[in-house]
């Protein structure tokens, strides 16, 4: 009888250490969160969800850095994938306990930036001029403010440049592109290079109307020298004449076949890889698995129109409040983090571009370059990078809009006109609705 | 812990007839049987659920304090043409999802319920695909369904018809789903049904067969009226997943192309998690609730009045 009354204690223990157990990796936040800086020594927790070699070199700068401040331990929590991250970080805000610094998609700063417990670095950069904030790369500047706060300090930068089979633009007869070539020149590549009885492809385009589908499309649109909203920000413009020119060489390419249609599982990479397709737009993420299929492969920068711009995809390290001490350890070891030499390390490790645009005349920035054959490329187009998506909380919404126009357009639902003005529509109208 | 532990105790000193009667009594017994159970649910999905509600009323994105705003979600949703086109899309898979499994676990149990040669390797066959991951399904079904590269274009190449789009067409992908998830799930109403079709009494069918009752007619008349009960099971439960058909969109086709796969609890998850409207989203999750309860009980109070139990 008396196991009989034990069973529901027994049951009880086991769901408080379940709930235990569902937020063990925050046992460090917790210590840390309640004080933790006993005699000038204070503990911070960082939360990431890199994987491979961004795991590992994370870690080993983390030690690096508590080996040579003593005052401070900075605790690397993995959190599972990135995607996920915001869903923690969420829970642990509402839990009352943050970690101290986090890895968040810049996407997310617009809606990150409305909590209470961000903390906003403005005032810490002005008053510490060898943090040299103008250092940073545009793009990730831009991605790190919203409505001129800084929320966040750029983690990762990064952007779309041309990568090219040249075996096939050999047997095509093309000359490979150069630097400054035009959309009929890559207009022309892409057609040259299309051979439906060979299933090959001069081009891709991940059409799953996703970011991923969108933002390709504000990089053409910003090229033949369009902009996403009006300079207020109220109305939409991505349906003018640039746009239209955008959306019509999609048409053209799609039409034609010239275009591998990736429903967003990424197929694509396997499908050039194997050798069917001329031409991507994509970022360093693709590098290593490109160099394992042994493509020879070159890397340029966009077809240009009006200019050659594109665009960039920024990740912040953004710091919650856990009280003065915390604020100041996490600071000192972002800024430590995101110092040029130890950038060029991390980008070195991991293959990941240099946040600095500093960073590429140091002593050690050609061991980088070399030991990423094409990387250069990608690094330099980063001064391409020179617009950023707006930074508002209902760009989520705008997205998927124009997600859908581009969609349209590339299955040939749709004329580029039709679709445009019908997005832009939307648009306005996800502008013009209150909160 | 042991702040716990002591209160039952001091309960037994207090009133000690009450508390030696309760433990006497087979329901504290029961209770204490089903405790962790209960318990378990209780932190873990009535709080949920009830929080949810709350935040259906509330105008939320998560992140900063939320606000009151009553039914203002729920009205909001009876005027959004993306959530009846969602309601829409998710009717007509569940239409057709529940009948063509179902109906096809029933073949596939009453083929592979007899004795023949390598019965073991065709039923692990039907078997695999469940224990399959979604994510795994939906890379195979993508590669397949590859309009360039896919195996099943190159079959129709081979038998001279014309090449399709699969999920890339608005007009198709839906199907594409439907095929898709019954391939993956249909192991699981076999299993169901293979035990179903084993407890049919043998004495049953040879009495049917001695008088001279055809094959079919056994089937009809004996075997299929006998599975009620599995039947009964097996429709209620594929209803409640189609309704709630996620994963396999989110590996697969993201609700497009162009919306035509945006079933409810894929918009739902658009909703909270892309466009940061909790609120909205929990009351998406409430309606969906409600409907699937209805249909619920709809389908048990037909089943009641329909199926034959045995005992």
């Amino acid at each position: 009888m008396k196991r009989l009354i034990l069973l529901p204690l027994i049951a009880a223990a086991l769901a408080l250490s379940a709930c235990g157990g569902s937020s063990s990796n925050g046992s460090g936040t917790s210590k840390a969160a309640s004080g933790g800086t006993s005699g000038g020594h204070t503990t911070i927790t960082l939360w990431e969800g890199y994987t491979e070699a961004e795991a590992d070199s994370i870690k080993a700068l983390a030690a690096e850095f508590n080996k040579s401040h003593p005052n401070i331990t900075v605790n690397v929590q993995f959190y599972g994938n990135n995607d996920y991250a915001l869903q923690k970080v969420l829970a642990a805000i509402a839990g009352g306990k943050p970690p101290d610094i986090s890895y968040l998609y810049g996407s997310w700063a617009p809606n990150i930036a409305t909590n209470p417990q961000v903390v906003t670095l403005n005032k810490l950069i002005a008053q510490d001029p060898s943090f040299d904030w103008n250092d940073f790369w545009p793009a990730g500047r831009k991605v790190a403010t919203v409505n001129g706060k800084i929320i966040g300090i750029p983690a990762l930068v990064d952007n779309l440049a041309v990568v090219y089979n040249k075996k096939l633009f050999k047997q095509a007869g093309l000359a490979t592109p150069t630097p400054n070539w035009t959309w009929s020149d890559f207009e022309n590549a892409a057609l040259k290079l299309t051979n439906p009885a060979a299933k090959q492809f001069g081009w891709a385009y991940v059409n799953d109307a996703s970011e991923d589908t969108v933002w390709r499309f504000w990089a053409m649109l910003w090229q033949a020298g369009g902009s996403i909203l009006s300079p207020d920000g109220k109305h939409a413009a991505f349906d003018s004449a640039a746009g239209i020119k955008a959306a019509t060489l999609l048409q053209t390419l799609a039409a034609k076949h010239a275009i591998y249609l990736d429903n967003g599982s990424d197929n694509y990479l396997s499908v050039f890889n194997g050798g069917h397709i001329g031409m991507l737009w994509t970022g360093p993420w693709d590098l290593s698995q490109i160099v394992q299929s042994k493509v020879d492969y070159g890397v340029t920068t966009l077809p240009g129109d009006v200019n050659h711009q594109t665009i960039s995809g920024p990740d912040n390290w953004v710091m919650f409040n856990n009280g003065s001490a915390h604020t100041a350890a996490a600071w000192t070891f972002l800024k430590w983090l995101t110092s040029p030499a130890i950038d060029l390390k991390w980008a070195t490790m991991t293959g990941d571009l240099p946040i600095r645009a500093s960073v590429a005349k140091m002593d050690g920035y050609s061991k980088f370059t070399s030991k990423y054959p094409g990387i250069a490329i990608w690094a330099a187009n980063l001064a391409n990078a020179t617009q950023a998506r707006p930074q508002i909380t209902v760009y989520p919404k705008i997205s998927t809009a124009v997600g859908q126009a581009v969609q349209s357009v590339l299955l040939g639902k749709a004329s580029p006109q039709q679709a445009l003005s019908q997005a832009a529509q939307q648009v306005n109208g996800i502008l013009a609705a209150p909160g | 812990m042991s702040a716990a532990s002591h209160a039952p105790r001091a309960a037994v000193r207090e009133r000690p007839s009450l508390a030696r009667r309760l433990i006497r009594s087979d329901h504290l017994a029961g209770w204490a049987f089903v405790a962790p159970a209960v318990i378990l649910i209780a932190v873990f999905a009535l709080i949920p659920i009830g929080w949810s509600l709350l935040l259906s009323l509330q105008s939320t994105n998560l992140i900063a304090p939320a606000h009151y705003v009553g039914l203002a979600n729920y009205r909001a949703l009876t005027k959004d043409p993306a959530f009846r086109s969602a309601i829409g899309h998710t009717l007509v898979y569940t239409v057709l999802f529940v009948p063509i499994s179902v109906g096809g676990a029933l073949g596939i149990a009453v083929a592979l319920n007899r004795k023949i040669r390598g019965i073991r390797f065709y039923r692990l066959a039907v078997f695999v695909p469940l224990v399959t991951s979604t994510v795994a399904t939906g890379l195979i079904f993508l590669w397949l369904l590859d309009p360039t590269f896919g195996l099943v274009n190159y079959v129709l190449h081979l038998l001279g018809l014309p090449q399709q789009q699969f999920l890339q067409d608005p007009n198709q992908a839906l199907y594409c789903i439907v095929a898709m998830t019954v391939w993956s799930w249909v192991g699981f109403d076999v299993i169901i049904y293979l035990a179903a079709l084993q407890g049919i009494p043998q004495d049953l069918l040879e009495a049917s067969e001695m008088d001279g009752a055809s094959r079919w007619a056994t089937f009809r008349s004996i075997v299929l009226p006998l599975l009620g009960p599995a039947t009964l099971f097996i429709v209620v439960w594929s209803t409640i997943n189609a309704l709630q058909l996620f994963d396999e969109i989110y590996v697969s086709t993201r609700g497009g192309p162009l919306g035509s796969t945006t079933v409810i609890v894929y918009y739902l998850y658009q909703q909270a998690f892309q466009f940061f409207n909790g609120g909205y989203g929990a009351a998406i999750a409430y309606v969906l609730f409600v409907a699937i309860l209805i249909v619920t009980l709809l389908q048990l109070w037909v089943g009641r009045r329909r199926v034959y139990y045995s005992s």
